[in-house]
């Protein structure tokens, strides 16, 4: 008699909830619980922030605190400070042009056809000059706005975009510096990646803010804020170099024996042979070290910059939204939220596409 | 004199010596020009201002502090203060950590939910940020007179008072080592014991333990008894402030919530890939040699992903210490900001920034070198595993 | 099967002498005394840590040998970077692992060193390649990437990337034996052809079928020294050495 395969019967609505959450005690204890606490805090949640929430700035601020709910007229009456500082209230849309240019920028080099090293350099050197071009003004018929008047969301994307432009070849450079064959040059640089990796990096943005105008000519100390990208790239390109070291390991010595033998120079190998296939094994980590960078730029606030968190404090401040602070810090925390949580999720994507690669 | 140059030991010679010999230059040229333009400034260079009195106060500091103490017992309080508000911290983050962790890894499709959702939201939002809502958050609660109370607990603006034995100095330090030791001697027992030993048997060691000891810190307070006082200080309202009891202040409070908070996050993720990297196989095999679930968690899972996820769980700790560092922002003195502040007042700004790089690179190699002896006290013997 | 005259002359194309090799206190090659005929192959085999992979690797400086002289082709091997570079040109190495690029593709894997090393323009280092790839029997892969070529494939690769930088000299380190049994014999096809074009060729390899078709000069090596020296049909039929028969039987026994 022919033997016919017919597949088990697929179990019931019922059957599988019961299978996935309640299969013993434990587990029904389990399911009700988090159920319990996720219910509640949405709820919550979507009273605040929706239900009993203010959006008109049609009463006031006075007619908002009275409100049970979250007040959002204060996003509504405070967004350009937030997002722009203290930029002049008529240019505010070049500081808006110059954030899209630094997500245009990002998006492009996260799509693979830009993945060599002259398309990176020509994104991100193309980005930042318009950025800047933007920002500064004094060209093309733009206003001049000197970087005191910086600020918000666009002083916070600045100097995460010359934070990475300034440390990535930095980076690339201690990492070669560290694998040298010379042992005074890799020890040496293994003492400086060390020890700027030991230190919190408020310290050393306070070191370059305060400390190093004193230990440079005067003609050498340039603004505080360039002192400060400095400082932050330096940061950097310390926890960077590590990870490319990390990714050069894993290239197998032969590549490099096989580029000798085939009388290719140093230069030749590192860049051709070697940094291809490092970076390409460094990637997930690379993203995410630009993911931690970015929240890290909040830190300048603490070195007196106006930047995206400083001019939430502002916009709250002491004056008559000073309740509204959950509100405000509610919305830079959205704003960091998706720039952060799409960089990520982007590096799990690659991570996992990379996994699949190999055999 | 070309072909020397091309001679490839007279090159990396060369290489060798100009590049420690620039950076050496790099250095001196700045500390020469630091000293002259401080100098300028009357400032002069040395240590001697350790012993000179600082004239301002700290915010928070557990040992007795005032504005005539030298600098140098200033520099030890900061220390402590970092050392102190980091193991607060840490000990919070792993709790939490380690909670998110297990519902990250559990069977249970909600609890893995609620996991990720933790993780994801906090770990996107920069410390710093929550950091400032949560100094927000407690400076806007009621002040002293309309103070929230709970148990003897008054939560107000200006911290969180809590009822406080009133004990000495000296019975206070004893009666805390008593209580580490409380929760120390079930685990050091643990360790200990075999597994031939019954479990009823191998608990009510540790319970017992865990009795004596907090036991003995209960005996250390009553007798450490400060005279013409009660036990327990409560703390009341006299005037417009409030007197008595332990202040946790707002700085401190913000700070250890939101590390906790984001460091837990962090930790969550850690626990999860500790787990995950505990071989199907051995799991399959506990099973298959009729252990309950529970047993296989204690016993093999549990132990197995301890040990890969210890160097990592170090690297954590290192960066959540040196995130106390975000003190200044709310104004809590951490090491950083009596730095920051002696530079300001002193100006002997070589020496501090000398002192702030020794004391971090301290206790990072500290902190470094205790958890390479855990991890090469519990790493698994030997080299010949495969796969 | 050409066979060339071993012996001194005054221009061979590799002569090694009184060679020495430390790795720490492991004294890895013995005072090698070695002199290669233009034209001439040699196949050096030997058990396993007998220093060959070593001595070979010192011929194209991947190893930096402690004493003794290397002269190639007339230059002196030492620490002159310029000389290392010139030999470099002219040496050919094909390695036990392949070591493909695997980031290019076959074509771009060939050109690449003609390109930017003999500064070729494109389209000549191009012909060059597809020439050589037409040698080694896959023109058709050009364009693929070495993960999707097999093992075998991959070596011919390989050879025809060395070749493409038309060296004067061609060193191989057991190029099949990292190679599937089955495969094996395309890549020894490919290297008898190049042999018996003329090439000067150090194999050091197990496969002694490939050693008595085309070999001028069998050597074995064993502890860091060249224990014995002899044209195949000396080498294998009778052997003066104790140890070399012991290790023939061991390699031609299964």
């Amino acid at each position: 008699m022919e033997m016919v395969v017919v597949a088990p019967p697929a179990p019931g609505r019922i059957e599988d909830l019961r299978r996935r959450f309640l299969a013993t005690p434990l587990q029904a204890l389990l399911s009700l619980v988090s159920l319990a606490i996720m219910v509640f805090l949405a709820w919550k949640l979507l009273n605040w922030a929706i239900f009993s929430a203010v959006f008109t700035t049609s009463g006031g601020p006075e007619a908002c605190q009275a409100a049970a709910g979250a007040c959002w007229s204060v996003i509504a009456a405070r967004w350009r400070i937030i997002l722009f500082g203290l930029y002049p209230f008529e240019e505010q849309w070049r500081s808006a042009l110059a954030c899209v240019t630094v997500v245009v920028m990002t998006v492009l080099s996260c799509i693979p056809a830009f993945w060599t090293g002259r398309r990176i350099a020509l994104v991100w050197g193309a980005g930042t000059a318009l950025y800047y071009v933007l920002m500064k003004g004094g060209v093309l018929g733009l206003a001049y706005v000197g970087e005191e008047a910086w600020g918000g969301l666009a002083l916070t994307l600045f100097i995460f975009v010359t934070t990475c432009l300034i440390g990535f070849p930095l980076a690339i450079c201690l990492a070669l510096l560290r694998r040298s064959e010379l042992p005074w040059i890799s020890r040496t640089t293994g003492i400086v990646i060390d020890s700027v990796r030991s230190l919190p990096l408020i310290s050393i943005l306070f070191t370059f803010a305060i400390v190093l105008p004193f230990a440079l000519p005067q003609w050498l100390a340039g603004d505080k804020l360039y002192r400060v990208i400095l400082g932050s790239a330096l940061f950097f390109s310390a926890y960077q170099a590590e990870i490319v070291r990390g990714g050069m390991q894993g290239v197998p010595s032969g590549q490099e024996e096989a580029a000798m033998a085939l009388g290719m120079s140093y230069w030749q190998r590192i860049g051709r042979i070697l940094l291809p296939q490092a970076m390409r094994n460094a990637l997930p980590a690379t993203i995410n070290q630009f993911v931690i960078s970015f929240k890290e730029t909040s830190l300048v606030v603490i070195v007196g910059f106006f930047e995206i968190l400083a001019s939430g404090n502002a916009a709250y401040g002491t004056g008559e939204w000073r309740f509204a602070y959950v509100e405000v810090y509610a919305f830079i925390a959205f704003i960091y939220f998706v720039f952060v949580f799409s960089l990520s999720r982007y590096g799990a994507f690659l991570e996992r596409r990379m996994s699949v690669g190999e055999r | 004199m070309s072909s020397l140059l091309r001679n490839q030991k007279v090159r990396n010679t060369l290489l060798q010596v100009l590049f420690v010999g620039s950076i050496a230059a790099l250095v001196l040229a700045g500390v020469a020009i630091a000293r002259r333009n401080l100098a300028e400034q009357g400032i002069t260079s040395g240590f001697d201002f350790l012993h000179k009195s600082t004239g301002w106060d700290v915010s928070f500091s557990l040992l007795p502090a005032t504005a005539n103490d030298p600098y140098w017992w200033f520099f030890l309080i900061g220390i402590i203060n970092t050392l102190f508000l980091g193991s607060v911290g840490l000990m919070l983050a792993t709790t939490v950590g380690t909670i998110v962790g297990l519902a990250r890894t559990s069977s249970n499709e909600l609890a893995r939910l609620l996991g990720r959702t933790y993780v994801d939201i906090f770990r996107n939002i920069p410390l710093i940020l929550q950091v400032f809502f949560w100094y927000a958050l407690i400076t806007h609660l009621p002040p002293p007179r309309s103070a929230h109370e709970a148990w003897g607990m008054l939560l107000t603006s200006r911290g969180l008072y809590i009822p406080f034995p009133n004990v000495g100095g000296v019975a206070m330090a004893l009666a805390l080592a008593a209580l580490i030791a409380a929760v120390a001697l079930p685990v050091w027992l643990g360790r200990t014991s075999h597994l031939s030993q019954p479990v009823g048997e191998r608990l009510i060691i540790q319970l017992a333990g865990t009795a004596a000891a907090l036991a003995c810190a209960a005996l250390i307070l009553i007798v450490g008894r400060l005279p013409d006082a009660p036990l327990i200080d409560f703390p009341a309202l006299q005037g417009l402030n409030l007197r008595g009891g332990l202040r946790i202040p707002p700085e401190f409070s913000a700070l250890a919530i939101a590390i906790a908070i984001y460091g837990g996050s962090y930790i969550a993720e850690i626990v999860r890939g500790g787990f995950k990297s505990v071989g199907k196989g051995q799991v399959e095999a506990a099973l298959s040699l009729g252990l309950s679930p529970w047993r296989v968690f204690t016993l093999v899972k549990l132990p197995l992903a301890l040990r890969a996820m210890l160097p990592i769980l170090a690297n954590q700790y290192v960066w959540l210490i040196k995130a106390t560092t975000m003190g200044i922002a709310v104004g809590f003195t951490d090491f950083f900001m009596i730095v920051a502040l002696t530079i300001n007042h002193s100006g002997q700004t070589l020496e501090a920034i000398g002192i702030l790089m020794a004391g971090f690179l301290t206790i990072n190699l500290s902190l470094a070198a205790v958890f390479n002896r855990i991890n090469k006290a519990i790493a698994l013997k030997g080299n010949q595993l495969r796969g | 099967m050409i066979s060339a005259n071993p012996g001194q002359s005054s221009n061979p194309a590799v002569r090694i002498e009184n060679l020495d090799k430390y790795y720490g206190t492991f004294h890895a090659l013995r005072h090698v005394n070695l002199s290669v005929e233009r034209g001439e192959r040699i196949v050096v085999c030997g058990p396993s840590g007998s220093g060959k992979s070593t001595m070979i690797r010192c011929i194209n400086r991947l190893e930096q040998h402690n004493g003794g002289r290397i002269t190639v082709l007339g230059t002196e091997l030492n620490d002159d970077v310029g000389n290392i570079d010139e030999i470099r040109r002219e040496v050919g190495m094909v390695f036990q692992h392949f070591n493909l690029f695997p980031h290019m593709t076959v074509l771009d894997n060939c050109m690449l060193a003609p390109m930017i090393v003999r500064k070729q323009p494109r389209a000549e280092a191009e012909a060059t390649a597809r020439r050589y790839l037409e040698k080694v029997r896959i023109p058709e892969q050009a364009l693929k990437f070495p993960g999707q070529l097999s093992g075998g494939q991959q070596q011919r690769v390989a050879i025809a990337r060395a070749l493409c930088m038309q060296p004067q000299i061609m060193l191989f380190d057991e190029p099949t034996s990292a190679l599937d049994p089955e495969m094996i014999s395309e890549v020894l096809d490919v290297m008898v052809t190049l042999a018996s074009e003329g090439m000067t060729m150090i194999c050091v390899t197990h496969e002694m079928g490939f050693a008595r078709r085309v070999a001028d000069r069998v050597i074995f090596m064993d502890g860091g020294e060249i224990v014995e020296e002899a044209p195949p049909e000396e080498f294998f039929a009778s052997s003066r050495n104790e140890r070399t028969r012991q290790f023939l039987s061991q390699v031609l026994g299964h």
